[in-house]
């Protein structure tokens, strides 16, 4: 009988990650919205945040909000080059999905191999944003450090749903995704909005490695579970509306806390790929979307 | 003796009645059009007959038997055959290979026979491709056996999508407008390749829009507009009825 | 001239292959296991070059035959050949049950979930150590070897690969120029107009499917009596990655594709002998270089090999 005391921690820890989970699957929705192409370089993104934010810190001795801005900003710019460089030739070139996929694949690898040639492959922190200590309910300990990604988590799920309802930019990469031809008969810049996905979806990338490194460390490898993750949370959230992408994310991180307490923490990403193998069959609509 | 038989078959998508309760009856030998102007459901009813969508209400049945909702390889295998509008020829294979993807429905093999290559494999094999060359004399694209599928001319490939058709030994043909993005004289040999068709026995079905090949190919015409049949009989009768002309208003040369 | 440039990556291939019998040593080593993978991509040809489908999870089939071929002999001290038998028939009991639900899914789904399959196969060869071994793997597996007589020389190795890839490529061609493979084409070039003509479209991906798997599997025993090692890296992402580069640098639904590009792509850690953590950015800047520029490889190069694969 697995021990259940542990449970209500071991959750509290599944929704953080769980966020980050769903923000790095918002970032894989964006792009797919944009321009149909699921972009396997989005573990990179989230890679870079934290360890730019690290460099910056550590090499530069920025203060950490500014250390953070500073990698949100030029993973961003990373985000922009990678679609130039690797995406747009293809895209001209009217490749296959297939084809996309696996050059984003590369894509990944060869920032990663960057990332390990440039910085070495040892695992770097961030100090924790709020040095103070955790609250304590009953049995279970809330570290400033939940607060602070649940509560950023949140105000950019808001800020996306206001972005992509209320301004003229997001509406338009709306209109992309419904119909890219019609979009561009409507005087839409398709290309431009295809590069501010791969900028939007890096930023958020980054965000989410940026608050995730102080409870775990980073390293040159951790973009490719990541990224699987984050697709696994997009997929379950229907790959439509950020909120999904969310909800899909937390799911996940839940699922993960309860596959680690009842198994052990060994399985516990061969319980995210169960979980993604079943809606993949079940419901590839996701949990917001239609049932196959 | 009916062949096809349509009955109140009706399609909606949302709102939007695409087919309204169509009554069709096709005849066992000639050529059989339904015209109409775009948007009045002809590409609806041909993907409901051939298994591509279900209709809401109604029934279909082909050669005596209940075809509705049926997935398109079963209609396939019990004698129907359709092409598409946009021609979709198989794009790694020769012209030939095409056809001869056509004889599939009617030769048996799968892994096994396909390693070992016994007799009788390479027996079906030749008579295949026997036949398929036939096919393709018939359309009138002898010599263009090893040539790319997308290498010929557009006219060309509709041939060869019609010979791939026929590899298959179809009681019924359905032509998704044949002559779209055709040429005056491609339009000629297809309304040939029709007539020569329907003389070999096949039963001809086919959507246009190309009035002129209409007018001298069909036998009979049924006409739809918004999703209704408004007329139906041989060219002469239906080219006069007022409300077929008030649906086109004056398009091609009727 | 264009014949010319179409046959050298040919003659660079053969090449190879007689320096490594002539010379021995490490080359000798560095062919085989260019071998083994021109097994399994030639097999990985047939579900994605042929039918015109994706997976990136085939290494998965690798592991399941690879590993049971090692427990089996290593610690149960089976006959190779037997051991196989039961892997071959593990993978593709798998391939099955798996396949079934997966392939009715579309495009990136479909990628998707072949790639969690993998991934799959890949964490329970870590986590079940009782039977695995874990990161550690099993060694002193026996040789590939039938009754008492066993293959213990390098270039005698080599050579039975070799022939192992002739078989391979052999059926594969068979495979192609029948009713299946046209069945295969037709899928791949319109599902639509193959469903118009009676094809049986999800019974032709799944058959297309544990073709492949069953080449995936005998790789993957082939790798672990010729390596006599096997842990779970040796079937992980990177088997995925560099599969994919050889299939794409040899051409994609071509015969000879696979073997050529297996041999070129193996050629390439020695360029980089001393630059160990470069390779795989050169390899993946490659295969980038390689999509965007080259998409039909090697093979394609003045179409040698008869219609290249659209995948």
């Amino acid at each position: 009988m697995p021990d259940l005391s542990y449970l209500p921690q071991i959750a509290l820890s599944g929704i953080a990650v769980g966020c980050i989970y769903g923000l790095i699957g918002i970032g894989f929705c964006v792009i797919y919205n944009a321009s149909g192409i699921v972009n396997f370089a989005q573990g990179a993104f989230v890679m870079m945040g934290g360890m730019i934010a690290y460099s910056a810190l550590t090499a530069l001795g920025l203060p950490l909000p500014v250390a953070a801005a500073a990698a949100i900003v030029v993973v961003a710019a990373v985000g922009v080059i990678i679609e130039r460089i690797v995406v747009r030739p293809l895209w001209d070139r009217k490749a296959t999905m297939f084809v996309m996929i696996l050059a984003t694949l590369a894509a990944q690898i060869v920032v990663e191999r960057l990332a390990l040639i440039v910085a070495g492959d040892q695992p770097r922190t961030l100090p924790p944003f709020s040095d103070l200590p955790p609250i304590r309910l009953g049995t279970v300990v809330i570290s400033y450090q939940f607060l602070w990604i649940v509560g950023i988590s949140l105000l950019l799920i808001i800020l996306l749903d206001q972005f992509f309802k209320r301004t003229k930019t997001g509406k338009a990469m709306r209109a992309c995704a419904f119909n890219r031809e019609a979009a561009s008969l409507q005087g839409i810049n398709v290309s431009r909005m295809l590069s501010l996905s791969f900028a939007l979806s890096a930023g958020l990338g980054a965000i989410a490695g940026v608050l995730i490194t102080p409870t775990q460390y980073t390293s040159f490898n951790v973009g490719v579970p990541f990224a699987i993750s984050g697709f696994i949370a997009a997929i379950v959230g229907g790959f439509g509306h950020p909120l999904g992408a969310f909800m899909g994310g937390i799911m996940l991180g839940l699922a993960q806390s309860i596959a680690i307490v009842a198994f052990g923490a060994g399985l516990k990403n061969v319980a995210a790929l169960s979980v993604l193998l079943i809606f993949l069959f079940i419901r590839p609509g996701g949990i917001l979307g239609e049932a196959k | 003796m009916t062949l096809l038989s349509l009955q109140g078959v009706t399609r909606r998508f949302g709102g939007l009645v695409a087919v309204d309760a169509i009554d069709l009856e096709v005849a066992q030998g000639g050529v059989t059009a339904v015209i109409g102007p775009n948007g009045a459901g002809k590409t609806t009813l041909f993907n409901m007959i051939s298994g591509f969508q279900t209709p809401n209400a109604g029934r279909i049945m082909f050669a005596g038997q209940d075809i509705t909702a049926r997935p398109p390889e079963e209609i396939a295998a019990s004698g129907l055959i359709r092409t598409f509008q946009l021609v979709q020829l198989f794009q790694n294979l020769s012209v030939l290979e095409n056809i001869q993807v056509g004889c599939h429905l009617h030769t048996k093999g799968g892994v096994l026979s396909a390693l070992m290559r016994t007799g009788s494999t390479r027996q079906t094999e030749r008579e295949v491709e026997s036949r398929a060359l036939e096919l393709l004399d018939f359309v009138g694209l002898e010599g263009a056996a090893e040539a790319e599928a997308t290498a010929l001319a557009y006219g060309q490939q509709r041939l060869l999508e019609i010979a791939r058709a026929l590899a298959a030994k179809p009681k019924l043909l359905l032509l998704d407008e044949p002559a779209a993005g055709l040429s005056a004289d491609e339009s000629k040999r297809l309304s040939a390749a029709i007539r020569a068709i329907a003389g070999r026995g096949t039963t001809v079905l086919l959507i246009e829009h190309d009035m002129k090949l209409v007018m001298n190919t069909a036998d009979t015409i049924a006409v739809l507009d918004f999703g209704r049949k408004i007329a139906e009989g041989p060219p002469a009768t239906v080219r006069e009825n007022p409300a077929v002309i008030a649906a086109y208003l004056g398009v091609g040369d009727a | 001239m264009r014949r010319g440039l179409a046959a050298l990556p040919w003659a660079v291939a053969c090449a190879m292959l007689a320096y490594a019998f002539i010379t021995g040593g490490y080359f000798v080593t560095i062919m085989s296991f260019a071998m083994i993978y021109a097994v399994f991509i030639i097999g990985l040809n047939v579900f994605m070059g042929f039918a015109g489908q994706v997976s990136f999870g085939h290494n998965a089939f690798a592991a399941l035959s690879g590993y049971t071929s090692a427990v089996l002999t290593a610690t149960y001290y089976w006959e190779p050949l037997a051991a196989f038998a039961v892997g071959l028939g593990l993978a593709l009991l798998v391939a099955l049950v798996v396949g079934w639900p997966t392939l009715r899914l579309k495009g990136h789904y479909l990628a998707m979930a072949t790639l969690a399959i993998g991934l799959i196969v890949y964490e329970i060869a870590i986590q079940w150590q009782s039977v695995t071994q874990g990161y550690m793997g099993i060694s002193g597996i026996a040789p590939l070897g039938i009754g008492g007589y066993e293959i213990v020389s390098e270039r005698g190795k080599l050579f039975a690969l070799m022939v192992f890839v002739l078989l391979a490529a052999f059926a594969a061609a068979r495979l192609r120029a029948s009713r299946f493979g046209r069945a295969l084409a037709a899928i791949a070039g319109s599902e639509d107009a193959a469903r118009a003509l009676g094809i049986n479209v999800p019974h032709y991906k799944l058959a297309a499917f544990l073709v492949s798997a069953a080449y995936a599997a005998l790789a993957g025993s082939l790798f672990v009596h010729v390596v006599e090692f096997v842990s779970p890296e040796v079937f992980g992402l990177h088997m995925v990655v560099l599969a994919f580069t050889m299939l794409y640098v040899g051409g994609i639904g071509t015969i000879g594709g696979p073997i050529l590009g297996a041999v070129i792509v193996s050629l390439l850690p020695e360029v980089f002998r001393g630059l160990k953590d470069y390779q795989d950015l050169f390899y993946g800047a490659g295969l980038i270089l390689l999509l965007i520029y080259a998409p039909k490889g090697l093979a394609g190069l003045g179409n040698l090999m008869s219609r290249g694969g659209k995948a």
